[in-house]
């Protein structure tokens, strides 16, 4: 009861604050244009009349994310790594504990249907990955929406079933490492082959520059794939989903007790 | 005395608030409340807040009197033409804030389940995670 | 009937008040699993808010991340720790 009145407070004061507030709405209401930079990202994003200052690509947010502002992208995977590294170091020495036998887990019913929608939600996690330049989505959305499927499979099967088929710490690593060695290369890509050719090239370039001839192709077989974005989406998409089965993996061995034997 | 204008600026003025009020109860939390989960609580519910805030910045309002709705940041064709382009610069929402939060919402939630991990191994060493108790236990 | 400007708006503010009573009601439960569950309403507000705001980017990349990854990496902790909190700190 006495929370009850406490919300009725808070309700109260946020509809009485806002009459208040109302009496002067210029400085935090939104107006009706944005801002110059704006109006740049978006008429630049997808315009075959300047084929020198486009990305070739219909979504202007993943075109900022890994074109016009890909190093910042760079530097966040590089934290979410450094993370992951500081969390397996503080659980380093964990081991798992015995091995039971059959009749662990949640019951049957819960084990079939999390046989039925696991490839559903891995599809779905794939195609908003991969279709990132076309619709919105792109690599982080599509491998945090796959991470959620090892969660679900270590909780309802064991974690000594998972344990039993393969799913190992070091295969993750090992996953996760190439999902990182492919977002490098693809960074270098424009950079190898101008190389190779003898022209000007940038790091992290994409698409031909007014100061640079070296582009990666926009169309691949008459589809759209903006040039280095869709192979970054993809290698994103692997390095996270297997970064965060890492952390479940981790969280959830059984561990020693104190006092007892193995 | 009641128009629609001042109706609209109400609404905003209640969204904007309420943001406000998340804020200062998630502070609150992060500093009174004794148990280490109810900070990781409070810490999410803070850089979330703080998110919403760049993206409510970067919103555009219906022009021409109401009668034409901001759009998302993507053009829905891959067929394009002058008409296409220029109607949709003249219509959608910015699109850099939302890059921008996309990476803070990485990074938030690297930091995340980093003290999770830092969790299990503090009960692990003080066999409690309250932290009053763990300040008596250090002395 | 009421115009399409207002409806947007007034459904922006239902999901702002609600996520205030959620965060309200997370920060002063003494039940630790009730205070991860109310967290998951808060955030599914604000994906609501979000989706409002035009920006489907960000929708995507917070159901997942704060309704799935979140809570369920909090109670996984919640069942190898304590799942109380308790008012006074009682020493032993």
């Amino acid at each position: 009861m006495q929370r009850l009145v406490k919300t009725l407070v808070l309700v109260s004061i946020i509809l009485g604050f806002s009459l208040i507030l109302t009496i002067a709405p210029e400085y935090f209401i939104p107006g009706e244009a944005v801002r110059p930079l704006a109006v740049f990202y978006l008429s630049t994003t997808f315009n075959p009349w300047i084929p020198h200052l486009t990305v070739n690509s219909p979504e202007a947010v993943t075109a900022i994310v890994w074109d016009y502002r890909g190093l910042d992208t760079l530097f966040e995977t590089a934290v979410f790594y450094l993370a992951l590294i500081a969390g397996i170091a503080l659980a380093r020495g964990v081991s798992i504990k015995a091995e039971p036998g059959n009749g662990v887990g949640l019951t049957v019913i819960v084990k079939t249907v999390t046989k039925i929608t696991a490839p559903m939600v891995v599809s779905v996690g794939a195609s908003i990955g991969l279709h990132g330049h076309l619709t919105p989505g792109g690599g982080f959305q599509g491998g945090a929406t796959i991470a959620v499927i090892p969660l679900i499979i270590i909780v309802t099967f064991s974690i000594f079933f998972v344990i039993g088929r393969g799913v190992t710490k070091e295969k993750m690593l090992v996953l996760r490492s190439i999902g990182l060695v492919g977002i490098g290369l693809t960074a270098l890509a424009a950079l190898i082959v101008g190389l190779a050719l003898g022209k000007t090239a940038y790091v992290f370039q994409n698409m031909a520059k007014p100061t640079s001839e070296v582009s990666l192709p926009a169309y691949f077989n008459g589809s759209l794939i903006s040039g280095t974005l869709w192979f970054f989406n993809l290698f994103e998409m692997i390095a996270v989903a297997a970064g965060f089965t890492i952390a479940f993996l981790l969280l959830t061995y059984p561990e020693k007790k104190e006092g007892e034997n193995t | 005395m009641i128009s629609i204008d001042f109706i609209n600026t109400y609404l905003l003025s209640v969204v904007v608030f309420s943001l406000l009020l998340n804020f200062a109860l998630s502070i609150y939390g992060i500093f009174y409340r004794p148990h280490y989960i109810k900070k990781i609580i409070a810490l999410t519910v803070l850089s979330d807040t703080a998110n919403t805030f760049a993206i409510y910045i970067g919103y555009r309002r219906w022009a021409s009197g109401g009668n034409t709705n901001p759009r998302p940041p993507v053009i829905p064709t891959t067929e394009i033409t002058p008409g296409v382009l220029s109607e949709f610069v003249a219509r959608s929402v910015d699109p850099l804030p939302q890059a921008l939060v996309l990476t803070a919402v990485v990074i938030g939630l690297a930091v995340t389940i980093f003290l999770v991990f830092l969790g299990h191994q503090l009960f692990n060493h003080y066999k409690t995670l309250d932290m009053r108790r763990i300040k008596k236990l250090k002395e | 009937m009421i115009p399409p400007e207002t409806l947007t708006y007034l459904f922006m503010a239902v999901a702002g008040i609600g996520s205030t009573i959620s965060v309200y009601y997370a920060i002063f439960e003494k039940d630790l699993l009730k205070a991860v569950v109310y967290s998951a309403i808060q955030s599914t507000f604000y994906a609501l808010l979000y989706f409002l705001l035009m920006a489907p980017d960000i929708v995507l990349v917070y159901l997942p991340v704060a309704v799935g990854l979140i809570p369920g990496v909090l109670i996984i902790l919640i069942s190898k720790t304590e799942r109380e909190e308790r008012e006074n700190a009682e020493i032993g």
